[in-house]
């Protein structure tokens, strides 16, 4: 299937966001295309992998899903160090995560890879007659700070493959030709092995 | 109210779980995953082979059992409390105690059988002793003191009740999520510095399933956060275990150096799998019964355990480990290893009698030596986090 002169891209994509907005459960839907009501909280992170065709490239997403508490807040940089893209995920049922999700867009702007592709996720769409979080309210936001925003529902799977699409497609972009930080370009008749070495 | 929820006993049992699985000629055939539940109830995925390992697994068990029955038959019902050598005992009696403690240690490395893991766990961790310095009264007082209130802990504990292991046939019903709720709640007012942490849920979920009552699992979380594992581990930043993790990387260097200079090569970083292995205690990774016999020696011989088993699980996986060419594919192994262990003794015999022995003491100076930088880099990150605060004008 690979065609000559097809280009093959490793991105390290982290989830970020506050404990239950439904970053595990955005992955799953992406990786899996399932959703479960009751979706495990998770401890420390999981890693997923997960390819997609954009254009004439694949983009194989590493995918850190990171765990919401705040005091494992202090592991979220060995996460994010590095990373293509973020996704920062809220739940537009509880304002308390759209402001967690606000403290995240900060840091990342402080401490992340400065070309790192950023989207906003407000999770839980399906979810209107419980919501808190105007969509307006985050697009403003999300277009002072440089981001990209969607509405997303894990659940009914509304925008969740967008979102990663999305992400696919702006990452060639993104990168300054004099610093790859976070994702390698290489081409797909390479040794696989030594292409899927990534994140600086 | 709660008193008497709390003195009864659970209704899971998960004697009455056990089914020798026998997968139909088809299955055999087409050697395809096949979906059961194992004998503390959890749904597991796994190939025929897996389901003949259990198999195997449990008939070990019942052997195991014969071996501690036929002990107490002749040591006596409580001979494991007889063994420490005091000054004061007559050398007859320290010769024998001296005994029983080897074959104790020896004994325990083989497992518990899980009739026994309540009353053994109980005594031999400390608990025990830990529930007898305060009024008989204390746990049911706690939880009468803490119904009503609402606190940022009852908050996120509510909210992991239902995510904590679902769809395991007794935790997630309204009595399993009550009586996990009691125990969390109440450990969070008992020690509000720690509070609740994520991990924790499902830690006290499997004490739940294997102590019986409520009271007994309580009791066991208080021993492991307040004396089994290093102190903050769980609390405010998770500074324990960041020191944990660095202990852990040191070891893994002084041990097995090739697999952590090919790691170090891949940037691979070994708290990447071990902060969930070293908070949940190997709950969320490995089988339950390989779990629980991790745990058997973790409550007899102390922390230094969760080492001995991390490393373990990396020799095991040497040679793949070595072939692997991206951090990806190291955590894809480890992954897959840890769901398979199906057979308890594959991983604990290269725990203890592969890795080298360490004792709590090595292990205790290496912590002391890791602390400083641990809570620099922490206060570092911190006092950035807030100056990143005050530009921003928050
Ligand atoms: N209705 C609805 N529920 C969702 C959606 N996404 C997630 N949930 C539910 O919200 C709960 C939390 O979802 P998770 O995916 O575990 O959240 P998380 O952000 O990974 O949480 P932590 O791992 O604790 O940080 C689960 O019970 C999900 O089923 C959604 O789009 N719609
Ligand atoms: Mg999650």
């Amino acid at each position: 299937m690979a065609t000559i002169g097809h280009n093959n891209l490793n991105a390290k994509l982290v989830l970020l966001g506050d404990m239950g907005a439904g970053k595990s459960s955005v992955v799953l839907r992406f990786v899996k295309g399932q959703f479960l009501e009751f979706q495990e909280s998770t401890i420390g992170a999981a890693f997923f992998s997960q390819t997609l065709a954009v254009n004439d490239a694949t983009v194989k997403f590493e995918i850190w899903d990171t765990a919401g508490q705040e005091r494992y807040h202090s592991l979220a940089p060995m996460y994010y160090r590095g990373a293509a893209a973020a996704i920062i995920v809220y739940d537009i049922t509880t304002q308390e995560s759209f402001s967690r999700a606000k403290k995240w867009v900060q840091e990342l702007q402080k401490q992340g890879n400065p070309n790192m592709v950023m989207a906003l996720a407000g999770n839980k769409a399906d979810l209107e007659e419980k919501r808190v979080v105007l969509a307006e309210e985050a697009r403003t936001y999300a277009e002072e700070n440089g981001l990209f925003f969607m509405e997303t529902s894990a659940k009914t799977a509304k925008n969740v493959n967008e979102i990663f699409y999305e992400i696919a497609k702006k990452l060639p972009r993104a990168q300054a030709p004099q610093n790859p930080a976070g994702m390698v370009l290489v081409d797909r008749q390479g040794d696989a092995a030594r292409a899927s070495s990534c994140c600086s | 109210m709660y008193a008497t929820q709390s003195k009864r006993n659970m209704s899971f049992e998960y004697q009455a779980q056990i089914i020798n699985y026998r997968p139909s000629l088809h299955t055999r055939r087409a050697n395809l995953t096949v979906k059961f539940q194992d004998i503390y109830g959890f749904s597991v995925e796994g190939n025929v082979d897996d389901v003949n390992v259990l198999n195997e697994v449990r008939e070990k068990v019942r052997e195991q059992g014969r071996v501690w029955w036929a002990l107490e038959a002749s040591k006596g019902a409580n001979w494991y409390l007889h063994t420490h050598v005091s000054s004061t005992l007559k050398a007859s009696l320290k010769l024998s105690a001296l005994a029983n403690a080897i074959t104790l240690k020896r004994l325990i490395r083989k497992g518990i059988p899980p009739v026994l893991r309540p009353k053994i766990w109980f005594a031999l961790s400390g608990a025990a002793k830990k529930k007898s310095t305060v009024p008989e009264s204390y746990y049911d007082d706690l939880i009468k003191a803490t119904e009503g209130k609402a606190t940022a802990a009852t908050k996120q504990i509510d909210h992991d009740l239902p995510r904590t292991f679902p769809g395991h046939p007794w935790l997630d019903t309204s009595e399993g999520h009550a009586a996990l709720r009691r125990v969390l709640v109440g450990y969070s007012f008992r020690d509000s510095y720690v509070g609740y942490c994520q991990g924790l849920n499902y830690v006290a979920a499997l004490l739940l399933l294997v102590m019986k009552t409520e009271e007994d699992a309580f009791w066991m979380l208080a021993v492991l956060l307040e004396d089994v594992l290093v102190s903050d581990c769980y609390s405010n930043n998770l500074s324990g275990c960041h020191v944990e993790q660095r202990v852990f990387q040191d070891l893994l260097t002084q041990k097995y150096p090739r697999i952590a200079a090919h790691l170090e090569a891949l940037e691979f970083d070994v708290s990447l799998v071990a902060t969930e292995w070293f908070l949940c205690l190997f709950s969320k990774s490995l089988p339950s019964e390989t779990t629980m016999r991790v745990w058997d020696v973790l409550f007899y011989e102390g922390a230094k355990v969760l080492f001995h088993v991390a490393l373990a699980i990396f020799k095991m996986k040497e040679d793949e480990l070595l072939l692997s060419h991206h951090v990806g594919d190291v955590i894809n192994i480890l992954q897959k290893t840890t769901h398979h262990m199906f057979d308890p003794d594959d991983l604990l015999t290269v725990a203890f009698d592969k890795i080298g022995s360490m004792t709590t003491n090595t292990i205790s100076k290496q912590r002391k030596k890791q602390e400083p930088a641990v809570m620099k880099e922490l206060d570092q990150r911190f006092r950035r986090l807030n100056s990143l605060k005050d530009a921003v004008g928050q």
